[in-house]
């Protein structure tokens, strides 16, 4: 490998607030954007989720009325995000025309389209309402940010599961170590609906409360929505210009499990394997790794499998590495979590502050050894991280930042 | 970078399953749009619907028992491609190998029934969500196959097929993987037949459609040194977008054309995407037109015989590698008349040597796919 890949552009609208201050700000004091489910009702377990505030952060971008009245959520999440994302990294006309961007989506407009169907189905509307229907693609978020910032390279929208976007940033440090693309935008967008919410109550896989990761407690997941958006760049392209380089996308590994539709294999073996991959691309040791940003969903299943592949990783070490899920604060974001949990890793580095796990009153007996930074973001100055994204169908993805000049 | 083989070619389709009735079909110039029997609603009678298949053929492990249909159609056309490349996986670990598959719309039938069930009860099904995550074809064929290496889904609307083989190729390219699968599927359902009747879809003469297709990638001197039968070479690209309205077709030719050019240079064959859409077809017609100059290679549409659906251009890109394989072009089914001053194959197939094809893929909101397939 030849170049290397840096971040130079960061944008974010969760549960916590609508740009990267916002985030950085809940990180370290440890608030929890989980509370009662507003946007829709539902009748089950669980009515709790991380919803986007409704006052979304403004953009100065154009797009037409017609375009605009029909944007899902999702659209204007990832719109969002990547105008913070361009403006942070500089980004003029030029550069952002000849960027490539890979986006991932798990539901895309599919609040918009399941009402569309409902007051079809009930008779409410005589023909289907096709208008509503149209941010239903996967790839409208990805075409509704190519649009409207003029981004027109190579474009890729991926879908796997809770690891989709992950796989975006994985897809753009490809493009730019093997010369294809010298900016890169990497999306991750997903917006809640009653599907999404309805079914994984089914499964029985959402904590009434908001989610406890690593609790002894804990009784699963909280949903939540957002997007982010990381901006790749050839880090000699980024120097060249006298762009900021908040870090380095410094390894990836990605795996499947092969194992069961949604259930994680019970080691975590492919998980392992991710993990392994992205240090040995990016030649770090595991000893290098000072701080963990878990996929940390909550479940019984997933935190058990996850800590054993870090502990198999780190060894007697791991105690000493800081682990968090940044999902106890923002929910889980689905297609969104990895850029997210990406955004806050480089917030990590950046600003020297630990995301904390919150919710966690006492963790499995097992793992009291682990620092899992409970209640409240800590100042720590740190080097190198790895963040994890796992979801259904075993799809794993993990990535090696950097702050510059560490490696 | 590698030079990347089609080693294997799996296709279900209107046709019936697998490449040997789809291919005599599309050669012999036959369409397998017909009245719909599973999807049909009141104004949308015809289409080309996949005969029904038997899960068990196709899905061996009890969790497979569950698959939904478009992930069962993914899942055919995996294990038809795997059988055709003769023992591709042989002597290669399962990490590295690859799965790529894509979808534009994935399961409909069950995302529909959960929530008509949501709507009525307000509850979820249990059973049926796992299937209703875009990727579940990828779990199931990823269990079903034992393949634990890169892999990845893709959903780019009318270009997912496309965009698909490429993703496969590129991981080939790049090393990622010693074999990939790459392809995908959609399936048709009388919902979406309603919602497309009601956006006039059909106003052109489009006929909506369902199917599978999925490749086997290798490198190709791995391929030759086990002797593998070649189809074609897939040369990767990463496609490209232009100025479009984000739900609607994109319509500055020349940016399409600028894009299509170093491709088409010195094609041979050319697979249109036209579907009888006036706003695609308008804006492919111009810009072959511009990117071909006064070149006058063989061009093709074919659609209008298999249907037109989010991963059709799957079922496009087998017909150009068999295309390549045979030398043998099948003619535009239902000829569209806006590509007639182009050298559009009609009536008969054409016998001659197809060293370079383009497979063209264009999608609302501007996405460019276009897939370059050259002789081995």
């Amino acid at each position: 490998m030849t170049r290397t890949v840096a971040v130079t552009g960061l944008g974010v609208v969760s549960a916590l607030g609508g740009n990267v201050d916002a985030l950085a700000a809940g990180l370290l004091e440890g608030r929890c954007g989980i509370a009662p489910l507003r946007l829709f009702r539902h009748r089950g377990r669980a009515n709790v989720a991380a919803e986007v505030p409704e006052e979304l952060p403004g953009h100065d971008v154009a797009l037409d009325p017609a375009t605009t009245r029909r944007l899902s959520r999702a659209d204007r999440f990832a719109l969002a995000a990547a105008d913070e994302a361009c403006h942070d990294a500089g980004l003029d006309a030029s550069l952002r025309r000849s960027a490539a961007l890979y986006a991932g989506a798990t539901t895309a407009g599919m609040r918009e389209t399941e009402e569309a169907y409902r007051r079809r189905r009930a008779g409410e509307d005589r023909r289907f309402r096709v208008s509503h229907m149209l941010a239903t693609p996967l790839s409208t978020p990805a075409a509704v940010v190519s649009q409207a910032l003029g981004v027109f390279g190579p474009r890729g929208t991926f879908s796997t599961a809770c690891s989709s976007s992950a796989l975006a940033i994985m897809a753009g440090a490809e493009a730019i170590t093997h010369g294809r693309a010298r900016v890169v935008l990497a999306v991750g967008s997903d917006q809640l609906c009653r599907l999404t919410y309805a079914g994984f109550d089914a499964l029985q896989a959402l904590d009434p409360e908001p989610c406890r990761p690593f609790d002894r407690e804990r009784r699963g997941l909280s949903l939540g929505e957002g997007a982010a958006v990381l901006v790749l760049e050839d880090a000699e392209h980024a120097r060249a210009r006298g762009a900021r380089v908040r870090a380095l996308v410094a390894g990836w590994g990605t795996s499947t499990d092969a194992h069961h539709v949604t259930a994680p294999h019970p080691e975590g073996a492919g998980a392992r394997r991710a993990l392994e991959a992205a240090l040995a691309v990016g030649r770090v040791p595991a000893q290098a790794v000072g701080y963990v940003n878990a996929h940390g969903s909550g479940t019984r299943h997933n935190d058990e499998a996850e800590i054993a592949v870090l502990r198999a990783v780190f060894g007697e070490r791991l105690p000493l590495v800081p682990i968090s899920s940044t999902k106890s604060q923002v929910g889980h974001c689905l297609a969104a979590a990895g850029a997210i949990e990406a955004v806050a890793t480089v917030v990590a580095l950046e600003r020297g502050v630990l995301p904390p796990t919150v919710n966690l009153r006492a963790p499995e007996p097992d793992w009291r050894d682990l620092d899992f930074v409970p209640r409240a973001g800590r100042r720590a100055s740190l080097a190198v991280a790895v963040t994890s994204s796992s979801g259904f169908g075993g799809h794993n993805v993990t990535l090696v930042l950097a702050r510059p000049g560490a490696l | 970078m590698t030079a990347v083989a089609i080693t294997g070619i799996g296709v279900v389709s209107a046709f019936g399953v697998g490449v040997a009735p789809f291919w005599e079909g599309l050669v012999a110039g036959r369409s397998a749009i017909r009245p719909l029997a599973r999807a049909g609603v009141p104004g949308v009678e015809l289409g080309a619907e996949v005969p029904a298949l038997d899960v068990r053929a196709f899905a061996h492990t009890p969790l497979a028992r569950r698959i939904d249909r478009a992930s069962l159609l993914a899942l055919a056309a995996c294990r038809l491609a795997l059988a055709d490349a003769r023992e591709p996986l042989a002597g290669v670990g399962p990490d590295r190998t690859g799965l790529v598959l894509g979808s534009a719309l994935g399961n409909l039938g069950e995302t529909e029934d959960f929530l008509d069930r949501l709507f009525e009860r307000g509850t979820g099904i249990p059973l049926v969500f796992p299937n209703l995550v875009m990727n579940a074809p990828l779990s199931y064929a990823s269990i079903e196959l034992g393949i634990t290496g890169s892999t990845a889904f893709v959903s780019e609307g009318e270009v997912s097929g496309e965009a698909a083989i490429a993703w496969g190729a590129g991981l080939v390219a790049d090393g990622a993987a010693d074999v990939c699968l790459a392809g995908g599927a959609d399936e048709l359902d009388g919902v979406l037949c309603e919602v497309l009747r009601d956006a006039r879809a059909f106003a052109g003469g489009t006929r909506p459609g369902e199917g599978g297709a999925v490749f086997v990638l290798e490198p190709l001197a791995r391929a030759e040194a086990r002797g593998a039968r070649v189809y074609a070479r897939v040369v990767p690209h990463p496609g490209f977008a232009v100025p479009a309205a984000v739900h609607r077709w994109p319509s500055d030719a020349a940016a399409v054309a600028e894009g299509l050019a170093p491709l088409l240079a010195d094609a041979d064959l050319v697979v249109a995407a036209s579907n009888g859409r006036a706003a695609l077809d308008r804006v492919e017609l111009a810009a072959l037109r511009q990117a071909l100059g006064t070149r006058r290679p063989a061009v093709t549409a074919l659609r209008g015989a298999f249907g037109d659906f989010g991963c059709a251009g799957a079922l496009a890109a087998a017909a150009a590698a068999l295309a390549i394989a045979a030398g043998t072009i099948p003619p535009a089914a239902a000829p569209p008349a806006h590509l007639a001053d182009l050298d559009l194959v009609q009536g008969e197939a054409r016998r001659t040597p197809v060293r370079n094809a383009v497979v063209n893929a264009l999608a609302r909101g501007g996405l460019c796919r276009p897939v370059r397939l050259e002789a081995a």
